[in-house]
């Protein structure tokens, strides 16, 4: 690839949601034109947006097309923060800076009230530091209800609640996945039935097919399952049903604050049973291991934001110069 | 790739107040009695003792790879012996060797694995993988792992002015039995 080109150029259709794209060799700039927002003539919509290495994260340039004024004027101007660009590299540290947490319900789904929900959305994942619900620190919790600047909520059901409630503590936002697939995932639950059904704490992204290996520490109690390895017979975004009977097993049970320090339980995939893959159309190398880190950018949506909104259609052009010299 | 994907044990005997805690010879018993367990083999054969001053006998072991950050907590395990106690330091496998605890001995480096802000207090937790012989194995693609290709300007750019360097990588590191390599978490002391 020669320094000073036109490095890589793509088009999508937006579906309303942020936008990331993978960009080898990393850019030094990037243009977006938005083709929709270019045509139509009826709102006032940001349909060129421009990214420089060096300008701040998350901002970056437009013009709008303002579409309600006679004549169609274009006005520029910067991006609203935290609305633009962000430049990416999943290989990076994927911790955020800490933010205060107030206090914490105890319940299975515990309420983590904090004054500032800044950068955090619907389905991201945090990682906490609790005082009352130490059970529950240095462990991946994905999250649903952001009330901003109030609270938020742990979106899987834990398999009891945390014992007590959390009168202090912190809590980071997890911006990547470990780069490695798949990925060792912490337990929220296991089910006593015919055809155990584990939860976990985040979304796992294994396959029907999948074969996994369960880490059951005495502390959570339903020793039978721990060292077991079974198949993966059906899976929703953060459970998955497992060819284990369980159904005479103890009661799975979340560890309390008392139980600290202990080893969190843990499904480990291993492999795949390609006859269970194929006979569910899975692709009998899901369970490949993949390095899934990647460079790029993602783009925010928005009406003058580089993702547009919903059915947009969009496309960019990244570019690499020779050097960036930024005075 | 194994931070992302190997099995894990929470250092547990220390007294630190934080999970994992820092490691103790409790912990390091419990990582071998697994791997043990599990029938894996070791990488090295022990040293028999010698009669001198300050030396002891060395046990057959597993590898452990760890952070440098881990100097200092590791000498105040119970039962280390420094590579320099060794009966022959020079069988130390590398300068990365810093000694052994039980059956395991410990290579050391300033990128050695950690994950920040990951314990229940938000401290950093190092990643200490104690691997067998043939737990993990990396695929070579197209005949080579890595390359590391560097063009000087007389063949870069049509003005000799310009040299390029870039790396292209062809390899996947793979897991090949999941009970043979333990991620031993701690925190410092």
């Amino acid at each position: 690839m020669a320094q000073g080109t036109l490095l890589q150029v793509g088009s999508f259709t937006a579906d309303g949601s942020n936008k990331r794209i993978a960009i080898r060799s990393d850019f030094d700039y990037i243009e977006v034109f938005n083709r929709t927002a270019a045509a139509q003539a009826t709102a006032d919509l940001g349909y060129f947006f421009h990214f420089q290495r060096g300008d701040t994260d998350g901002r970056g340039y437009l013009e709008t097309k303002l579409g309600t004024v006679a004549n169609d004027p274009v006005t520029v101007g910067q991006i609203a923060a935290d609305s633009g660009f962000f430049l990416l590299d999943t290989s990076a540290n994927p911790v955020s800076a800490s933010t205060v947490v107030d206090s914490a319900t105890d319940a299975t789904r515990p309420v983590v009230s904090t004054s500032s929900t800044a950068g955090l959305a619907v389905d991201d994942v945090v990682r906490m530091t609790l005082v009352g619900q130490e059970s529950l620190g240095g462990i991946d919790f994905q999250i649903d209800e952001v009330n901003s600047d109030s609270d938020f909520r742990i979106k899987y059901v834990m398999a009891n609640s945390p014992g007590a409630a959390a009168t202090s503590g912190t809590w980071r936002k997890i911006k990547y996945d470990p780069i490695f697939y798949p990925r060792r995932r912490f337990i929220a639950n296991i089910t006593a039935a015919s055809s155990a059904v584990v939860r976990c704490t985040v979304d796992h992204g294994l396959t029907v097919g999948q074969e996994v290996r369960m880490h059951v520490p005495a502390v959570y109690e339903m020793i039978e399952m721990d060292g077991l390895s079974g198949t993966i017979t059906a899976v929703t975004a953060n459970e998955f049903t497992l060819d284990i009977d369980s159904s005479a097993f103890t009661a799975f049970v979340f560890p309390l604050p008392a139980d600290v320090p202990f080893t969190p339980a843990l499904v480990v995939p291993y492999g795949i049973d390609t006859g269970v893959a194929l006979s569910n159309s899975v692709d009998d190398l899901a369970d490949a291991t993949e390095n899934q880190a990647i460079i790029g950018v993602d783009l925010i949506a928005g009406d003058d934001s580089p993702a547009g909104n919903n059915n947009d259609v969009i496309e960019w052009r990244a570019f690499k110069a020779f050097s960036v010299n930024n005075e | 790739m194994l931070a992302s994907t190997a099995s894990v044990i929470n250092c547990v005997g220390g007294v630190n107040g934080d999970n994992p805690t820092e490691m103790t010879r409790s912990d390091v018993d419990q990582v071998v009695k697994v791997l043990k367990g599990n029938d894996s083999k070791p990488f090295l054969s022990g040293m028999a003792g010698e009669d001198k001053f300050g030396s002891a006998p060395v046990r057959w072991a597993y590898f452990a790879l760890g952070s440098t950050d881990l100097i200092g907590d590791l000498e105040n395990v119970s039962g280390f012996i420094s590579q320099a106690q060794y009966p022959n330091p020079m069988n130390a496998i590398s300068d990365a060797e810093w000694g052994s605890i039980s059956n395991l001995r410990f290579m050391l480096s300033s990128i050695g694995s950690k994950t920040a802000n990951s314990s229940a207090n938000g401290n950093d937790v190092y990643n200490v993988f104690c691997v067998a012989r043939e737990a993990y194995a990396c695929v070579e693609q197209d005949g080579y792992s890595a390359q590391f290709i560097y063009r000087p300007p007389i063949y870069d750019g049509p003005l000799a002015q310009n040299s390029s360097a870039g790396y292209k990588m062809a390899q996947v590191p793979r897991i090949l039995n999941d009970l043979w390599v333990q991620n031993l978490r701690c925190t410092l002391a």
